[in-house]
């Protein structure tokens, strides 16, 4: 079955100016990411991999080239419309997880549905991620693998067609790790969600659809992976 | 301190320039506030000591009817008395060419042949009385400069029955008037509808039927008894009796003596209390700054620990932030304070003839200043030096552990908490957390607050005073004074002058009043029965009618005899058969200016010996103007000693305090309004830099700047609201506080709680935290969230 083009980034540039140099941190980089799949997108640190994420997420504007978005031009999109995407169309897990401290579990996945048009109701999302009963737990109460879910649980619950993971097992020790990683496939078939999943760590690579190798700013390779490897397997 | 240290210090306070400025703005008026104030309260006092010294101010004034000179020598000679002299006091009023309208006034006696011994002349223009008899006046300057008056002009003066044509020769100033106001009393200078006239001894003598003779000493005490002027007084008044004493006044309770005392006496207590509020604000801002930035440096302490260098250099360092914080705000401060000085003294130039009062600058308070200024921000950054020294290198290198989850106690309240959304959760729970900061933040705008509203509750007190004085108590268009009583014929005569709709007569009548060892010298005023132009009221506002017999006293004369209504006091005229009788205290009824006291007016002309007599009349006129046919009319009638319009009272004191009052309030608005400002941007902005990263995710779950700024000022509203709250209570207070402090003899101030006043002062606090919030809302909008979100654990 051919899977239409969800986001297309054609030819994108960012330089980043630092006093008098131009640091280019990703040079004319195109990409698809198809409605439905799971891409993982992986490089060593500076390559250019979060400056990419950032285009795709609607956190920056390219100094050049496009990123089409159901064929809005996000590079051109005002603030305000960026915002608006990332507030209906996006959600983002972090590495540090970057919950408010002040608010609870189902408090900080609050967060994401006040604002949302389409919100899942909170408390399914935190049993969807298999933290029913954590409703009233603060961050500092959890342990990182449960804060990530709390996480997730947020970025799912506005609902949004694009999931952005950038090195969500990143803090996270291996059974960890696969605990998410599982959760994160999981969620994504059931929900019928597109993820990004972003990370230096080529073993996590093999279980996604497709795998982007980025490179000095730019798109090295993008291989189809015809059997993704199960989470189970994934070890380092 | 290492030079890498030093430049680290440089930048981290260059980097906080704008956080630091109005943490600066604050120190600096404290410090200002001290500096201004104290160098004023100096400026003034030398000028006032030695003026009062060079000049020979008397240390006390009798008043009496008629005492020959020998009586004078030998009354110098009783215990506690230096020295005497007499001299004459008469009123006057004075007839300018062009000039329709009389002017009040009080005609002094110059000695013949020397300077006086108390009370000398500071001539400002011309020269002294050429000779004895001569009809030569030397004129108050102040009163010659608001009538254009110079040597060689010529004025008329009516003295006793017969006017006078009288030269000038020159314009003094006397330690006597440095506040211009008649001895009956008044609440601020007029100079062109008062003054004082000096002529020589023996003219005035000849003009007063007092030759030989005469109706005013002034006196020293020996400096063993200058602390029993009282006694010293009772003996002289005891001792000259037969001389018909009507009045004693030791300088303390002189007016314009009094009034100078009490400025001072303000000046000097606000001098101290402002600037406590400011620094003690500043520090506490200083302490949420220091705090925060050793918590962002932890890193750099644990490095600089591991380094090798030891606490005492760590304490150096982070000390010198409170040193560069409080040297620059002292210096600001010193500058402010200069500025502040000069312009006060300025202003009191206006209101006092203060030879001598100019801006000195005090090196010594200049210095208390910048010390204060350390001290306070050495206080306010020493918790932050203290936590940074405790770190141990290695747990100071580890990044600071997760803010300790867990419930407020509000969180108990289950059916409260339930209704709340995650942004007034988040809100209470960063307010309950972070206790010290919050404090800061309510007691910073209860501060201002309070101080808005004090000052803007004291214009209101200044107004209500006058209105109750000057519109509910007295409603005549004008008063005629007469020099001696006279039948109640007069009236008719008053009644039909050209203008005139209604008149009435009263008579006021100089008495001891005494209850066992209080006694009290005031003037009682007689009212007619019929009284419709002067109705004392009492504290509710409601009129007080006049007994037929007995008297109604006014609250602060009952206090000082300790008498209430129904209590029995006793009374003693000082004019006429001067006897003494009882009589009853019916009522007591509010009163703001001086001491008095209401009677019937037959039953105080009884007490003079008289059937009925009056020597003062109130009277309405069309329009409540004076017409030029009227006033000529007045002029011809030599028995008229004052004349006084009560609209045109009321505009003096308007434009003596308008204007004083008005600056008050911007200086003083302005002042709170940088506590305010200061407090909510400070904290909004440490709060902002803890959460850098809360703002970075919520960026990028798609809140707008405006969202997460409403996040943030919920917070500061709701913390600065009920410090806004709290502070009105607090100024509420204050008023009612300073209104006991101001209760003198001379002048009482009410504590008056307008609702508007409440409401004036609480939106513009409002609108300088919404001006803060405004602000943080912009660097919000500009903050680089991404970066914030970049991995830095």
């Amino acid at each position: 079955m051919e899977r239409k083009i969800l986001l297309s980034v054609r030819n994108a540039s960012r330089i980043f100016r630092m006093g008098e140099v131009e640091v280019p941190a990703l040079r004319d980089a195109s990409l698809d990411i198809l409605d439905g799949e799971f891409m993982v997108i992986i490089g060593p640190s500076g390559s250019g991999k979060s400056t990419l994420l950032n285009l795709i997420g609607g956190m920056d504007h390219p100094t050049s080239g496009r990123v089409l978005y159901e064929g809005i031009d996000l590079a051109q999109a005002t603030d305000q419309a960026l915002t608006e995407y990332r507030r209906h169309q996006v959600g983002f897990v972090f590495q540090f997880y970057n919950l408010a401290p002040m608010l609870t579990a189902l408090e900080n996945v609050q967060v994401a549905t006040e604002i949302a048009s389409d919100p899942l109701d909170p408390g399914e999302a935190l049993a969807l991620v298999g933290l029913a009963g954590y409703e009233n737990h603060f961050p500092s109460q959890m342990s990182g693998g449960e804060q990530q879910r709390v996480a997730i649980a947020r970025a799912l619950a506005g609902n949004p067609k694009l999931l952005l993971c950038d090195e969500p097992t990143g803090a996270l020790d291996l059974a960890t790790s696969r605990q998410v990683l599982t959760l994160l496939v999981h969620l994504k078939e059931a929900l019928g969600k597109t993820l990004v999943l972003i990370t230096h760590n080529s073993a996590i690579a093999g279980i996604g659809d497709r795998i982007a190798t980025i490179r000095d700013g730019g798109i090295h390779s993008l291989q189809e992976n015809a059997r993704p490897v199960p989470v189970d397997e994934v070890t380092w | 301190m290492s030079r890498a240290l030093r430049h680290k210090l440089i930048r981290d306070l260059w980097r906080r320039k704008g956080q630091l400025l109005t943490l600066f703005a604050v120190i600096a008026i404290g410090v200002g506030a001290y500096v201004g104030m104290a160098g004023v309260w100096r400026d003034m006092g030398d000028a006032r000591d030695a003026y009062y010294r060079d000049y020979r101010l008397s240390d006390f004034v009798v008043d009496l009817k008629r005492a020959p000179s020998w009586a004078v020598e030998e009354s110098a000679r009783l215990d506690g008395v230096v020295s005497i002299e007499g001299r004459i006091s008469q009123s006057v009023m004075i007839d300018l060419p062009g000039v329709v309208r009389p002017i009040e006034g009080v005609a002094l006696s110059l000695p013949d042949y020397t300077s006086p011994r108390f009370n000398d002349l500071m001539m400002r223009t011309g020269s002294r009385i050429s000779g004895p008899g001569e009809a030569e006046v030397i004129l108050n300057h102040a009163f010659a400069v608001a009538h254009g008056l110079k040597p060689g002009d010529r004025i008329g003066a009516l003295l006793l029955e017969s006017r006078q044509e009288l030269l000038v020769v020159g314009t003094a100033q006397s330690p006597e008037f440095v506040y211009l106001i008649p001895a009956s009393g008044g609440l601020a200078p007029d100079p062109a509808r008062f003054g004082v006239i000096y002529l020589g001894e023996r003219y005035l003598q000849t003009r007063s039927d007092l030759d030989g003779a005469y109706n005013q000493l002034l006196g020293r005490l020996s400096s063993r008894h200058a602390t029993q002027v009282k006694n010293v007084l009772l003996a002289i008044a005891l001792r000259l009796d037969p001389f018909g004493v009507t009045l004693t006044t030791p300088i303390s309770e002189q007016a314009s003596f009094r009034f100078l005392q009490d400025e001072l006496a303000g000046l000097e207590v606000q001098s101290r209390i402002l600037p406590m509020i400011f620094l003690g604000v500043g520090a506490l801002v200083l302490n949420v700054l220091i705090g925060r930035l050793v918590n962002q440096q932890r890193s750099i302490i644990g490095t600089l620990r591991a380094l090798g260098y030891d606490r005492f250099s760590l304490i150096r360092h982070y000390l010198s932030y409170g040193v560069a914080v409080g040297c620059t705000g002292g210096l600001l401060g010193i500058a402010l304070g200069v500025w502040l000085q000069s312009e006060m003294a300025a202003i009191y130039r206006e209101l006092y003839e203060l030879p001598g009062l100019v801006y000195h600058f005090y090196g010594d308070i200049a210095l208390v200043g910048l010390l204060i200024s350390l001290l306070f921000a050495l206080a306010g950054s020493g918790y932050g030096v203290w936590r940074a020294t405790r770190l141990q290198p290695a747990e100071a290198m580890r990044p600071p552990v997760p803010q300790a989850g867990g419930h407020i106690l509000l969180e108990r309240l289950g059916f409260l908490w339930g209704r709340l959304n995650f942004r007034w959760r988040s809100i209470l729970r960063s307010v309950f957390r972070n206790p010290f900061r919050s404090l800061v933040s309510l007691f910073a705008s209860l501060i201002a607050t309070a101080l808005v509203f004090t000052t803007l509750s004291m214009v209101d007190a200044l107004d209500y005073l006058m209105g109750f004085e000057f519109e509910r108590v007295s409603h005549q268009d004008l008063s005629i004074g007469l020099r001696e009583p006279v039948d109640l014929q007069t009236l008719t005569e008053i009644e039909s002058l050209p203008g005139i709709t209604l008149a009435q007569p009263e008579l006021l009548v100089a008495c001891d009043l005494t209850n066992g060892a209080r006694q009290k010298r005031i003037a009682i005023t007689g009212l007619p029965t019929d009284n419709r132009l002067h109705t004392p009221l009492d504290q509710f506002g409601r009129r007080v009618d006049v007994p037929s017999q007995g008297l109604v006293l006014t609250r602060k004369l009952a206090e000082i005899l300790e008498l209430k209504p129904g209590d029995s006091v006793t009374l003693r005229p000082l004019t006429g058969r001067r006897e003494q009788v009882v009589a009853e205290v019916s009522a007591v009824v509010e009163s703001f200016l001086g001491l008095s006291a209401y009677a019937d007016i037959g039953y105080l002309s009884r007490l003079l010996g008289e059937e009925q007599v009056a020597n003062r009349f109130l009277a309405n006129s069309v329009g409540g103007e004076m017409s030029e046919k009227l006033l000529s009319r007045i002029r011809e009638r030599p028995a008229i000693l004052g004349l006084s319009e009560r609209r045109h009272a009321l505009a003096q004191l308007d434009a003596t305090f308008g204007e004083t009052m008005g600056s008050m309030i911007v200086v003083m608005v302005i002042f709170a309004g940088m506590i305010a400002f200061g407090s909510v941007l400070n904290t909004a902005l440490v709060s902002l830099s803890e959460r850098e990263r809360e703002v970075g995710t919520l960026r990028v779950l798609g809140y707008t700047p405006l969202q997460v700024t409403s996040l943030f000022a919920g917070e500061s509203l709701l913390l600065n609201g009920m410090g806004i709250l709290l502070g009105l209570y607090a100024g509420v207070k204050l008023s009612e506080g300073l209104s006991l402090l101001y209760s003198t003899e001379l002048y009482r101030f009410p504590a008056v709680i307008l609702p508007a006043s409440l409401a004036v002062s609480a939106l513009l606090m409002l609108l300088f935290v919404l001006l803060a919030q405004w602000l943080v809302f912009r660097i919000l909008s500009r903050l680089d969230w991404l970066e914030s979100l970049k991995v830095k654990e």
